[in-house]
């Protein structure tokens, strides 16, 4: 293939930096100079810029072996696993680390090219399908997972035995008003953290001028111990399709993008099958189901290794082949999203729990959950736990029973020290604080929060302060630089959660780490320099004699 | 209240209090501005205001009732009725804390004021919030290149805090976009495409990035070579003299001597902007080949030193004998492009009337 094919390609197509830059990266195994040039030359992007932005993203080999080389998981969970270990085996074959790959429920996952494989140790390393959630333990009705079990889900045929589709063709009957509705009597909120209700931001996009609309979903789930969207995509990937088309239907959207993240190579091919056939059955491309003003071209974008991508200012500016900085709001992407139109910006969990809330109705939806709380969540739980996987609870679902009745308690007879929320940007919760139900208003009282749901189980074995370390390492690797609170204090906050703090006392460690805390919170252009310090404030909140041993430690 | 001088130049939507003052605002400015109008000095390190807004330093950070977290005055449009407190306890204690941070990353934080005009900008914060007291110590940020062989432009970035001044500066200003960055978070480099040297980029020394640095992470290699000799650092406003802009420049001398030029931010014709000529070629002025009187060619081909008087009449006397001899239109006028509209107006009036040609062109047209 020459630079050329590749170019043709992708003329006159949305979005096509990224999937250019993969193209080279998979012919050549790495992204050369040379292509930086000829793809310069060819969108019209300065040398310099698009320098800037290849070397922004982790996965982007440019030297040989590249693409191909193996890439190790050494996120937390892996790393308590023996990822180090792994990564070490790996070496001579030009292995690298790479962050969180979404994988916490089936150990080590290895990306060789497009393929991963998983295993503790290089001998046995399998390249196999991802886990499918184990069913309910608590025999809890489900919305997201009601269907995911059944065989031959990811088939057009076999989606369309238990209903699917059948939302779809009965929503383009009546107007998008009634859509709308439905999804915000459900109370349904973006299931990726931020919890925006979702019909608000459907009318918002489909009130607001400007087309064409776009409908992008954020399937970036870089969040350390979260692999939700991974097995909503892997199993049940129509389900995802037919909520793009119908947040299409209700807001007038006509181009609709998934935003995959690069560690998901297999998830790619597997939603570019249902892509195809969903649009050779007529329900994606131009006039669907035969309705004259209904088109919709819905694209895979893949990532290329970059947390903050799942920023929705950065993922935007992803797409758009922009520097990977996330956008200063206002304006926000339903007015101003993909090439500054209005745009839907949802998770993928949030997009497949749509169809099932058509079918069954808004009032079902909302009695999913206990008490006063409406829905479900899909958490994702790893770690020193005995059955690690994705659980969908019910909102306002007491923690202590997921972990224990649910999860199976704590690996080898051991305790539960501490537990993540949010995956790891809602810090730590311990003791007392293990009594918490699963529920924003509960988590946030904590001075946490729920997010995209990822639950890392740390048991009583656990050294908390090298376990906040390598979490804050995370953050520093993936800052995006642009603002200084963010930039400087995931460095420094790390650097202090190693030892390598300038032998400071106790005291003057605690002023400092405060104060960097702070200013982060406070200051950051985006939410992860504001969660970030949850790390720390957290592990203050809980361990302060870990840390005091720590420091004499360093000393 | 605060009202609008001008109140042609935009819609006006309302007034903001700030500081418990009341201000009216146009559409389209942000807190940062209408703050700088109303005389309350906020701090910015990011900020240049000839670029678009980058909401990175967040040393501008202020209040705004209402709004949970402190807003980037700078990238913040103001609305009607906002009130804003640009400097409560709280907001300064952030900035302070932000640029103990800042300080952390960087090597050197006494920089020449010959390195470039904004700086300073670090220092005079650092001091003005007492924030250099060595906090925050760990790993520094950026890599310098002090290698990089090009005669105009030090590049230490060693105490660079990624402001992406330069990087904006080069991409709106300039339209070069020569320099960018590499990588990401603490490990962001400034740098040209590849990680080459300037002179291997699409850089043409302009030197703007130089200029809007505000920690002499980029510095004017020549303007610093006079960093030791003694006496203050005079500046006098002047028009650059290489073509008919007229680009206003501050004249750097030290004493007798002209150490370095810088664009004036205010100019009306350049706005801070000076091209290579401008802002570097200026060592003819103390140039010991520079001539400081007119030379009249002898008959044996050497030169003599002359008074301007004797000097114009032999040029004179030189083109009366060419037209004499072979006529009007044996003499053709080019006018210089340093110079301007009058001086080129004086010159074809002077060549039709006076030698009766139309033979004139200008030197920018070839």
């Amino acid at each position: 293939m020459t630079d050329q094919d590749i170019f043709d390609r992708w003329k006159g197509e949305d979005a096509p930096l990224l999937p250019i830059l993969q193209a080279f990266h998979d012919r050549d195994d790495h992204i050369s100079e040379d292509a930086i040039r000829s793809i310069s030359t060819s969108l019209k992007i300065p040398v310099a810029e698009l320098f800037a932005t290849v070397t922004f993203y982790h996965h982007f080999s440019r030297e040989l072996p590249g693409k191909s080389a193996p890439r190790v998981c050494t996120g937390n969970v892996c790393s308590m696993n023996g990822g180090k270990e792994l990564l070490d085996s790996l070496k001579q074959e030009g292995a690298t680390a790479m962050p969180c790959a979404g994988r916490c429920d089936d150990m080590i996952p290895v990306i060789r090219g497009d393929q991963v494989y998983v295993g503790k140790t290089a001998a046995q390393l399998i390249n196999r399908t991802s886990p499918l959630p184990a069913p309910n333990p608590g025999k809890a009705e489900e919305c997201v997972f009601r269907h995911i079990r059944e065989e031959g889900r990811a088939t057009i045929d076999g989606y369309r035995k238990s209903g699917g589709y059948e939302a779809l063709e009965n929503t383009i009957k009546s107007s998008s008003d009634e859509l709308i509705n439905t999804i915000t009597d459900s109370k349904l909120a973006g299931r990726g953290g931020a919890g925006f209700p979702t019909g608000l931001k459907w009318k918002a996009v489909r009130d607001a001028p400007g087309f064409p609309k776009s409908i992008v979903c954020n399937a970036d789930e870089g969040e350390p111990g979260c692999f939700k969207d991974r097995a909503i995509m892997d199993h049940d990937p129509y389900a995802l399709i037919e909520g793009m088309i119908l947040a299409a239907y209700a807001t007038g959207a006509s181009r609709g993008f998934i935003y995959l993240r690069y560690e998901y190579p297999e998830t790619e091919a597997i939603l570019q099958k249902a892509i195809d056939e969903s649009r050779d059955a007529g329900l994606l491309g131009k006039k669907i189901l035969g309705l004259e003003d209904f088109n919709f071209n819905l694209q895979i974008r893949r990532g290329a290794g970059a947390y903050i991508c799942g920023e929705e200012g950065s993922l935007l500016n992803s797409l758009e082949g922009k520097h990977p900085f996330p956008r200063n709001k206002p304006p926000f992407p339903v007015t101003h999203g993909f090439e500054n139109l209005p745009t839907v910006v949802n998770n993928v969990e949030t997009l497949a729990s749509v169809a099932n809330i058509v079918r069954k109705g808004s009032a079902w939806y909302r009695s999913l959950g206990i008490n006063e709380h409406a829905g479900t969540k899909v958490i994702s739980l790893s770690g020193d736990i005995r059955h690690p996987g994705n659980y969908e609870v019910p909102f306002g679902f007491p923690l202590q029973e997921l972990l224990h009745e649910w999860g199976g308690g704590a690996n080898n007879g051991r305790n539960i020290q501490a537990v993540t929320m949010a995956g790891l940007s809602g810090g730590f919760l311990a003791g007392n604080d293990l009594d918490v139900t699963l529920d924003e208003a509960c988590i946030r009282s904590k001075g946490s929060f729920l997010g995209a749901g990822g639950i890392i189980v740390f048991d009583d074995s656990r050294d908390m302060v090298s376990v906040a370390h390598e979490a804050m390492q995370f953050f520093a690797h993936e800052s995006c630089g642009k603002c200084f609170p963010c930039r400087i204090g995931t460095q420094r906050l790390s650097e202090r959660l190693n030892g390598n703090n300038g032998q400071l006392s106790l005291e003057n460690w605690q002023e400092e780490i405060d104060d960097i805390a702070a200013v982060m919170k406070a200051t950051s252009a985006c939410g992860l320099g504001m969660a970030a310090p949850h790390i720390t404030d957290s592990l203050q909140r809980y361990f302060p004699e870990k840390i005091e041993a720590h420091l004499n430690r360093s000393l | 209240m605060i009202a609008l001088k001008d109140k042609s130049s935009g819609t006006i939507l309302g007034s903001v209090t700030i500081d418990d003052q009341l201000v009216e605002f146009h559409e389209g400015e942000t807190i940062y501005q209408i703050a700088e109008r109303s005389r309350r000095n906020i701090p910015t390190l990011c900020y240049d205001d000839r670029l678009e807004a980058f909401g990175a330093c967040r040393v501008c950070v202020v209040e705004v009732e209402g709004i949970r977290n402190p807003v980037a005055s700078c990238t913040t449009l103001a609305s009607d009725g906002m009130v804003i407190r640009t400097k409560t306890d709280t907001i300064e204690k952030y900035r302070k804390t932000l640029l103990e941070m800042v300080a952390s990353e960087n090597r050197d934080l006494d920089i020449n004021e010959l390195a470039g005009y904004a700086s300073q900008e670090l220092g005079t914060l650092l001091d003005l919030y007492q924030a250099r007291n060595g906090r925050f110590k760990g790993k520094q940020s950026g890599h310098s290149n002090q290698d990089d062989k090009n005669p105009f432009i030090l590049r230490d970035y060693d105490n660079c805090i990624s402001c992406y001044r330069c990087v904006r500066v080069c991409a709106e200003q300039e339209g070069d976009h020569a320099i960018n960055v590499m990588n990401r978070g603490f490990e962001t480099q400034i740098t040209t495409e590849f990680g080459n040297d300037l002179r291997d980029s699409q850089c043409t020394f302009c030197g703007q990035c130089v200029q809007t640095c505000p920690t002499g992470a980029l510095t004017d290699k020549k303007a610093i070579r006079a960093k030791d000799l003694d006496g203050e650092v005079h500046k006098t406003r002047s028009v650059c003299p290489y073509c008919g802009v007229g680009c206003a420049v501050d004249i750097l001398t030290k004493g007798e001597r002209v150490v370095g030029i810088q664009p004036a931010m205010d100019g009306p014709a350049n706005e801070g902007a000076l091209c290579i000529k401008g802002q570097y070629a200026f060592d003819f002025v103390h140039h010991p080949d520079r001539l400081t009187k007119p030379l009249i060619r002898q008959p044996d081909g050497s030169f003599r030193e002359a008074e301007w008087e004797e000097a114009l009449q032999a040029a004179a006397d030189g083109f009366k004998k060419v037209r004499q001899k072979h006529g009007r239109h044996s003499v053709y006028g080019i006018a210089s492009g340093r110079a301007p509209h009058e001086a080129a107006y004086t010159m074809q009036k002077f060549m039709r009337a006076g030698f009766g040609t139309n033979y004139i062109d200008n030197c920018s047209r070839s």
